[in-house]
């Protein structure tokens, strides 16, 4: 349980001490929520299994309120295609940007609340709403009782949170603004960046005129250079906008690990790489055996160096040749003369 | 006397070596031409695709009405009812360019159709291109090099699929002229002269004609010449070879209409005037640095770095705020989504949609560039060694374009020529480090007796050309500051090349392991022509127009596209609406010459989003939206009947994504049943109710009584349905294309409709009664 968790559950706890003794009706509800939700630091109310009977279960339908709730599983935070903590940061983005947006909601619309759930400690709720799978996200609006409620479909968090804030506007018909994303520099690092960098600069107009810096190194170029070869003829930068995996667990055998995708639409991560290599090492092989190994004095030692390079460049353009024709199904050929048959 | 023999020998072995690189070209071009004929031979002499058919259309209007006509055409069969200006929006120069070849060939009394200049104008351009290339790759490690890299790139499949004969489209010409202008620029950087320089902001005006690929130049010499100053290789011969590009290649890409202020006004082009500031700063600097003493020099640099570092902030300011005031930064959305990869996915879906902004996987490499792939690492590693201002333009080319590149399958095509010629540098090197090690140690030769084997064996005459060529390019590494100083050098350089041929004897590998790489090699080559022949013959050549399939009963010819084409223009009157999604505007308007309301040119997003959500929407809601737009016919392209996988209904997501990003109501997940698209029973009612759905599946259980889709491989979801607002007018032979008419509106009451019918019918045009003695029930 993180810190962060435990401390408006303590305060929640305490509240539903008090409130219990006092009359439980719809307007109490919603100002309890609204001061928990106060005292949140993200804007999301963390519900247990005690709070949601309160605030669901045991009161009347139409609730004046929703609750779009977010089930959370610390124990399988770590496991990273379920993607569970940026989908937690969206949703709090998503509630933070709902709050500033709508600082003080109309009367008359009812209140949207954000709230999560975890799994450990509330395990009831979670049978309560039949949630199997993780990530879920449901909102429960006021006539609904919790089976009712409406998932958050896979699609309607891809985009992350605006996408979840697409969904909650056109369910519950609230206007819930644009998504303040914190700035990915705070405005004292930048002002730090500035400054630094305007120190920087006369010395390094200096070096530059000097001719010593690591940019007059040619050998630094070059890795440059043959890097980023290896980097886009990999493929990477689709894994990249594709988000793909390094490689994928069989489905029919789960201790066996797919490295190579069948289709040409699509690659893995590893097999991209792999395949980067093999195109760079023949060029790097090629390059040197024509302008490193000429300089080397032994026969049989440049004997021995080409014969390893024309084996291993044969074998990976052999390799790739086949796997190519594997992946993509091409069946090249040559066209021959017909008397040649 | 023996001297002066073998400068004679010498300069025959040059003539020889030229004349025979002349040839040699000849044929590079004939290749380069005629693997690009797989297209023609295999199926007929016509345009394809969808692009091509509107640069047709262009250049039919071009010959028909002359450039003055062309320059001010306003297209009314487009983009109904706003009409598109064709003069200002497009990049004229293929369309110039093919003008120019059919008004010259008809000059000469050769009376070829517009059609078929158009369809080899391409291959004729990649003619040009491989020369081009030859004379870049001279430029850069000599001749052989630039004849390897010429053959490489006359077939390389990348180029080949853009370029074959009918593929009608800027690309085919922008090549050439991308590699003709940096050939320029490269031999303005050699030799510093001005006259070069000159040639060279004419060949980036031609570019900036052609290609909006444009920018790319205008980016990587400012790039290139940034990279020189940093690495401290400024001479003169940079600031003429790029100081008169930007000034000249700035007003003359100006003159372009359709690039016009935007040449000085949008980000893309910032990069290159803040270097042409730059390399005047820099020359000043070179400039006092000559006339001052080093002491007094010192001093300066203080004075001038102070206060060039202040104004230099207030114009960085400046730039800044004004590229910020734009809401993009000032940068279109292609050009942001190369910069930021991720930028395309997520904002701009049409552009996304698009198959060839799509990142490539490896597999395209292999079958874009196929065993080049492998050489390239090779030939950067030949430019570093030596570096010189050449050679490092072409190593920054290959590394931008690769990374490019990766970003979109599409900038491919600028990748290929940077790898052709790296892999032909890189080939040359290796050929000439091996077959010096055979030469030098064919058993039967020994001693000093190097002369007699450059005539003997075939083997001899290639490394001896190589040597020669190596030595030119010694001397051309060197820095020429003028002509007279060259010729000095070229006679002193005679001499110590003995001395170098004698240094390079030692620089041998041994001789088995040489034969053996150098067949290895050759096998490498030969898989490359294999599979370049292949992928032109087989991959690239399918016009897409007209269609074929083999089956074991035979070769099977899809026509549909151009029979309801002519359909259309045969039987629908001349000023008729045909509303179909944006992929068949061009050849609708090329081929039926009727008005169309979107096209391939996506400029105005709401008016494609207008025609998604008609198609998205229900028949009723549909019919409105194409009733307030005049159309008369809707025109969908369905491929379940024979198994034509790149139909509407497989594009339908896009259309509902588009028009959902525009008209709210359309929301992709009513079409969606769990996130998956499909037609089948599981289908949602949204969707089975849509416009598209409807109008792709009517009567389609009529043709094998279950309705079984092959492209989407399940039986439909809805099977029999009556149209209320449309009736269908024209199915083609394979179903591929069908043709709807919006059925007219119902009359609602009976008196009013009378007196309006009477009041139209005193007011109607000439037309309008035509068509009504036409049909006697209306």
């Amino acid at each position: 349980m993180s810190p962060t968790h435990s401390l408006p559950l303590l305060l929640l706890i305490s509240l539903l001490l008090i409130s219990t003794s006092t009359s439980s009706s719809d307007s109490d509800r919603v100002s309890e929520l609204q001061s928990l939700q106060s005292r949140s630091k993200s804007g999301i109310i963390h519900l247990d299994d005690h709070s949601v009977s309160r605030y669901l279960t045991s009161t009347k339908t139409p609730r004046p309120y929703y609750l779009l709730i977010f089930f959370d599983a610390t124990q399988l935070h770590d496991k990273s295609e379920l993607q569970l903590k940026t989908l937690h940061s969206e949703f709090s983005l998503l509630a933070q940007s709902f709050l500033t947006n709508n600082p003080n909601p109309s009367p008359s619309d009812p209140n949207l609340f954000f709230c999560d759930i975890e799994f450990k400690e509330s395990q009831q709720s979670f049978a309560l709403f039949g949630v199997n799978a993780l990530p879920h996200i449901r909102l429960v609006a006021p006539h609904h009782s919790p089976k009712q409620s409406e998932q958050m479909d896979q699609g309607d968090f891809s985009r992350l949170a605006e996408s979840m804030a697409d969904f909650v506007q056109a369910k519950t018909k609230l206007n819930v603004g644009p998504i303040h994303r914190p700035p990915f520099l705070s405005t004292k690092q930048l002002a730090f960046i500035v400054l630094a960098t305007l120190i920087w600069i006369p010395f390094a107009i200096k070096k530059i005129v000097k001719g010593e810096t690591l940019l007059h190194d040619p050998k630094l170029w070059l890795s440059g250079s043959v890097f980023i070869y290896f980097f886009s003829v990999s493929g990477a930068m689709h894994n990249i906008i594709r988000k793909m995996p390094m490689f994928l667990a069989d489905r029919n055998d789960p201790n066996k690990l797919i490295f190579f995708y069948q289709g040409s639409g699509m690659q893995l991560g590893a097999e991209g790489f792999a395949i980067g290599f093999l195109y760079t090492i023949v060029g790097l092989l090629l390059a040197f055996v024509t302008h490193l190994l000429v300089k080397v004095r032994n026969l049989n030692v440049q004997r021995f160096v080409m014969i390893v390079t024309l084996f291993v460049s044969f074998w990976a353009v052999k390799k790739v040749v086949y796997l190519d024709n594997w992946k993509t199904g091409y069946g090249i050929h040559g066209f021959w003369p017909s008397s040649w048959k | 006397m023996a001297a002066s023999e073998t400068s004679n020998g010498t300069a025959l072995r040059y003539a020889f070596g030229n004349v025979l690189s002349f040839f040699i070209l000849l044929l590079i071009g004939v290749l380069a031409f005629s693997i690009r004929l797989f297209s023609v031979i295999k199926y007929e002499s016509v345009i394809h695709e969808f692009d091509p058919y509107f640069n047709y259309r262009v250049t039919q209007y071009l010959t028909k009405n002359g450039i003055y006509d062309f320059w001010n055409w306003f297209d009314d069969r487009t983009w109904y009812p706003l009409g598109r200006v064709i003069g200002g929006t497009v990049y004229p120069g293929l369309t110039l360019t093919a003008g120019t070849l059919y008004w010259i060939l008809n000059s000469l009394n050769i009376p070829l159709s517009v059609e078929t200049v158009c369809v080899f104008t391409a291959p004729i351009f990649s003619a040009f291109a491989s020369w081009a290339t030859y004379l870049l790759t001279k430029e850069v490690k000599g001749a052989g090099a630039g004849l390897t890299a010429a053959v490489l790139l006359a077939m390389v499949p990348s180029y080949i699929s853009r370029s074959v004969a009918g593929s009608y489209d800027n690309e085919a010409v922008a090549i050439f002229a991308l590699i003709f202008t940096f050939f320029l620029y490269i031999k303005t950087l050699n030799t510093g002269s001005l006259f070069y320089a000159t040639l060279n902001a004419i060949a980036y005006f031609y570019m900036v004609c052609s290609w909006g690929g444009y920018t790319f130049i205008i980016n990587l010499i400012p790039m290139h010449v940034l990279l020189c100053i940093v690495t401290g290789r400024y001479s003169s011969r940079l600031y003429i070879a790029y100081a008169p590009l930007v000034v000249l290649g700035t007003l003359l890409a100006s003159l372009v209409p359709v690039v016009g202020f935007n040449a000085v006004l949008t980000s893309e082009h910032f990069g290159s005037f803040l270097v042409f500031i730059i390399i005047h700063v820099v020359a000043l600097v070179y400039y006092i640095k000559g006339i001052l003493s080093p002491k007094m020099f010192k001093v300066a640099v203080t004075l001038v770095v102070s206060i060039g570092l202040v104004v230099c902030c207030a114009v960085i300011a400046v730039l800044v705020a004004l590229v910020a005031s734009s809401p993009t930064k000032g940068w279109s959305g292609r050009s942001l989504s190369l910069l930021d990869p991720t930028y395309a996915s997520k904002y701009i879906p049409i552009i996304a949609s698009v198959s060839e902004h799509q990142p490539p996987t490896w597999p395209s490499y292999f079958m874009d560039i196929n065993v080049l792939a492998f050489l390239v690492p090779a030939g950067i590693i030949a430019c570093f060694s030596p570096l010189s201002d050449a050679s490092s333009f072409v190593v920054l080319y290959i590394v931008t374009s690769v990374y490019f590149s990766g970003v979109m399958v599409r900038l491919m095509l600028v990748f290929a020529p940077a790898a052709c010629i790296m892999s032909g540098i890189a080939l040359s090197a290796s050929f000439d480090v091996f077959t010096r090690s055979i030469k030098f140690q064919l058993p039967g030769v020994k001693g000093n007796s190097q002369v007699d084997a450059g005539e003997t064996s075939s083997e001899g005459v290639v490394a001896q050309n190589e040597v020669a060529k190596t030595d030119k390019n010694e001397e051309a590494l060197k820095e020429r500051p003028s002509k007279k100083n060259r010729k000095k050098e070229k006679e002193h350089v005679e001499k110590p090349s003995v001395k170098a041929q004698m240094k390079k004897r030692l620089l041998v590998l041994p001789f088995e392991a040489s034969i053996i790489a150098i067949l290895l090699l050759i096998l490498l080559g030969a898989f490359y022509v294999v599979h370049s022949v292949w992928a032109a013959a087989e991959a690239y050549s399918a016009p897409s127009i007209v269609l074929t399939s083999y089956s074991h009963d035979g070769l099977h010819v899809f026509d549909d596209f151009r029979e309801a084409y002519s359909w259309l223009s045969h039987n629908t009157e001349v000023d008729d609406k045909v509303a179909s999604w944006w992929d068949y505007g061009y050849q609708t308007t090329a081929m039926a010459n009727r008005t169309v309301i979107v096209d391939n040119n996506t400029w105005n997003n709401t008016h494609i989003a207008t025609v998604g959500t008609a198609m998205s929407s229900p028949e009723k809601a549909a019919w409105e939206i194409f009733d307030s737009l005049d159309v008369k016919y809707v025109l969908v392209v369905f491929g379940g009947l024979v198994g034509y996988p790149s139909d509407d209904i497989n594009k339908f997501l896009w259309m509902v994504r588009i028009g959902g990003g525009v008209f709210p109501h359309i929301k992709e997940p009513d079409y969606l049943r769990d996130g998956q698209y499909r037609i089948d029973s599981q289908a949602t009612p949204t969707m089975l109710n849509c416009l598209m759905y409807k109008l792709s599946y009517y009567r389609f259980v009529e043709t094998d009584g279950k309705a079984f889709d092959r492209v989407r491989r399940t039986e439909i979801g809805k099977k029999h349905f009556k149209l209320t607002h449309f009736e269908e007018v024209f199915t083609t032979h394979h179903w591929m294309v069908r043709i709807y008419k919006l059925k007219p509106q119902k009359n609602r009451i009976r008196g009013k409709a009378k007196k309006s019918r009477s009041k139209a019918s005193s007011t109607t045009s000439t037309k309008r009664s035509e068509t009504q003695r036409k049909n006697p029930w209306h």
